[in-house]
């Protein structure tokens, strides 16, 4: 179990965050910094998942591990995540219906997506499997299958040119943008939620400036300089967020997403504002943590277990917004909820970490 | 599509027969004070939904949708003009319609609702073609909603949108007041750049009739709808109707499921017609000649001649 760090801890503040934006109406939701400015948590978690793959594809003392071992632990990875996804999405499937039935409501069946599962369960089914049908709020996870699946790809060819990487993921993502490329979605119309082709440029980015980060202090120094750059973007965020002011998309120039604020293709505007963050909050974890007591541990704790977190934080978000619809929500309920899935999620990362010191029992013969 | 009794029946109850047979002639009677005047055969009775309670069966329900899907036009929808698709049938084009919302079809529906919207449509206006273009609202409420339906909109550059709205925002319990404002914003941006806008407000269930903050909601959609001008298909009002009529099919999940899958198969039949009778409201300045509005008894005041719905005025 490695020690409390900025990567875990901002992974950590990126799940808690997302917990309570699956909430959605919740008293909470209005402090959480996606509500203040045209990036959110979303961006934090690529980025970083980007760094600790720099992190993960190395060994201790620094030197790249054989490809065929990046490579293999790419695709366990890949694996490990898709079955996550797989997993939660049944779960998350079955908890609607089994709410369903025992409120007697079936309005409950047409929650974020799911109207079309319980309508079509044969070609849905499939599409789950396939990742191209995802519920509401259950749709980070098929978009991070993908970019693991293409991180040994990443990871190598760095190895030869990271201006090169750079540039292809680059030119994929401006492509993308242009045409308006995204994976379908099946059996329901449309595009994935997170457009995978747009969304690596996120990761690759964070994987570069991890590698450029350990090969040279030129980058620290840079964005030390740059700091000023990035509040002021910080600060322009805030005040479009707060007055809502955004580009209307059928008023903007083609190709219209290079203008407007859209999620799904990860815009210039998001990514613009995402870089701002990073330049602002680059130093602050070194300034907090002698002042926050067990929240640096807390928070690195879940940033340390991420895929078990965001797993559990997704099944219980859904569980909360079922809760506080049939309570009626308000504050009493909304502390309640927020809280106890916060307790939930910290003993999520204790246990899995507890089950992984355990020495494994022996198999039943 | 007109199913008929033999009215007198030998029963005990003679009066309330009688009671009921004057009901439903003058149920059968409506639609055929209008235009179907034509086409009125000896002594027809109009008998859908067959058990419906008396006050509702003075209102005539609507013939042309499935005997399942009867509902009296005014529990069914309010309406309003429909001018960028009247303006896409001018130019003799297909009209393309971007249907968002949550729910597909009925449980377990061989024909996704999307593909029977489209398919209703132009049974109903048999000269054009509609493509019908449907997305999911995934994970957003309230002005959330409303930025991702901007983007759905520019990708799509529909000329009409088929808005099912406050199902996600319900289950959020968002407080009505941030829904109503974002919705009004919604559909004022859509109307801005000349598309159409038509609301569908969310199901009926029994579990929540006496939920005060959901009933506020459905009549905050109307609220907005009707300051706004625009149609809306009152599923609720129209399902709500339908659990008191109908015979008493079972469905393995219970009543209220039954009902929800019924309402899901009425849906796209339910949107058709208000749209449909949309697009026959007469402009305010039109003279009113051929082509007018056929019967509905939404327009008790159509007695014009029947025509074929197509082409359409103006």
């Amino acid at each position: 179990m490695r020690e409390p760090n900025a990567i875990d801890f901002w992974r950590g503040f990126a799940l808690v965050t997302i917990f309570v934006n699956h909430i959605p109406g919740n008293v909470f939701e209005r402090y959480t910094f996606s509500q203040y400015g045209i990036s959110d948590a979303a961006e934090l978690f690529v980025f970083l998942a980007g760094w600790s793959i720099g992190l993960a594809t190395r060994g201790r003392d620094g030197t790249p591990e054989p490809p065929l071992r990046t490579l293999l632990r790419m695709v366990s990875r890949t694996v490990e995540v898709y079955r996550a996804q797989v997993v939660i999405m049944a779960l998350a499937l079955a908890m609607i219906a089994g709410t369903a039935l025992a409120l007697d409501n079936p309005l409950l069946l047409e929650w974020h997506n799911a109207g079309q599962f319980f309508a079509d369960p044969i070609q849905t089914m499939v599409g789950v499997v396939l990742l191209t049908h995802q519920l509401g709020f259950f749709n980070i996870l098929p978009l991070y299958v993908v970019l693991l699946a293409i991180a040994p790809l990443m990871v190598l060819a760095s190895r030869i040119s990271r201006a090169l990487v750079l540039a292809l993921s680059f030119g994929l993502y401006a492509t993308s943008l242009v045409f308006e490329l995204n994976l379908p979605s099946w059996p329901g119309e449309g595009d994935w939620f997170f457009d995978p082709l747009c969304w690596q440029l996120l990761l690759v980015l964070g994987f570069t400036l991890g590698e450029w980060n350990r090969a040279t202090p030129r980058l620290r120094a840079w964005s030390r300089r740059l700091t000023p750059l990035g509040v002021a973007i910080v600060a322009l965020g805030i005040v479009l967020a707060v007055y809502e002011i955004r580009p209307d998309p059928l008023t903007v120039p083609e190709p219209r997403l290079i203008f407007t604020f859209d999620k799904t293709y990860l815009t210039p505007a998001r990514l613009i504002h995402f870089c701002g963050v990073l330049l602002s909050f680059q130093a602050v974890y070194g300034l907090i943590v002698p002042w926050i007591g067990p929240v640096a541990p807390f928070l690195a704790g879940l940033g340390r277990n991420s895929l078990a977190v965001f797993s559990m934080g997704s099944l219980l978000s859904l569980a909360a917004q079922f809760v506080r619809f049939q309570t009626g929500g308000g504050v009493i309920v909304d502390v309640s909820v927020v809280g106890s899935g916060l307790f939930a999620l910290g003993f999520t990362a204790w246990f899995v970490e507890w089950r992984s010191r355990k020495p494994s029992p022996k198999p039943l013969s | 599509m007109v199913r008929r009794v033999a009215v007198p029946q030998a029963e005990p109850q003679a009066a309330l027969v009688a009671l009921r047979a004057l009901t439903l002639l003058i149920a059968g009677f409506w639609p055929f004070l209008g235009a179907h005047a034509a086409r009125a055969q000896s002594a027809p009775v109009v008998v859908s939904p067959p058990q419906a309670s008396a006050a509702a069966s003075v209102e005539a329900v609507d013939p042309s949708l499935s005997p399942e899907c009867r509902v009296p036009g005014s529990k069914l929808y309010t309406l309003a003009r429909l001018k960028a698709v009247k303006a896409a049938l001018r130019e003799h084009r297909p009209i393309q319609v971007l249907s968002i919302g949550s729910s597909s079809a009925g449980l377990g529906a061989s024909t996704p609702y999307p593909v029977r919207l489209e398919t209703a449509l132009e049974r109903s206006l048999p000269d054009v073609e509609f493509n019908v273009e449907a997305r999911g609202l995934p994970g957003e409420i309230a002005s959330g909603a409303g930025e991702r339906l901007r983007a759905m909109v520019a990708e799509t550059e529909p000329d009409l949108v088929v808005l099912q709205v406050g199902t996600n925002d319900a289950l959020a319990r968002v407080e009505l007041d941030a829904f109503g404002d974002a919705l009004e914003e919604t559909v004022r941006w859509v109307k801005s750049h000349d598309i159409d806008i038509v609301l569908i407000d969310p199901l009926f269930t029994r579990s929540l009739a006496d939920d005060e903050y959901y009933t506020q909601m459905v009549r905050k959609v109307q609220t907005v709808a009707a300051n706004e001008a625009v149609p809306l298909v009152r599923r609720y009002e129209a399902m709500r109707f339908l659990s008191t009529s109908g015979k008493a099919e079972a469905h393995t999940l219970g009543q209220q499921f039954r009902l929800n899958d019924l309402g899901f198969r009425c849906m796209a039949e339910h949107v058709t017609r208000a749209i449909t009778l949309s697009l026959l409201k007469a402009e305010p300045a039109s003279t009113g000649t051929a082509g007018q509005a056929p019967v509905s008894e939404a327009e008790p005041s159509a007695a014009k001649p029947p025509v074929t719905p197509s082409p359409l005025p103006n």
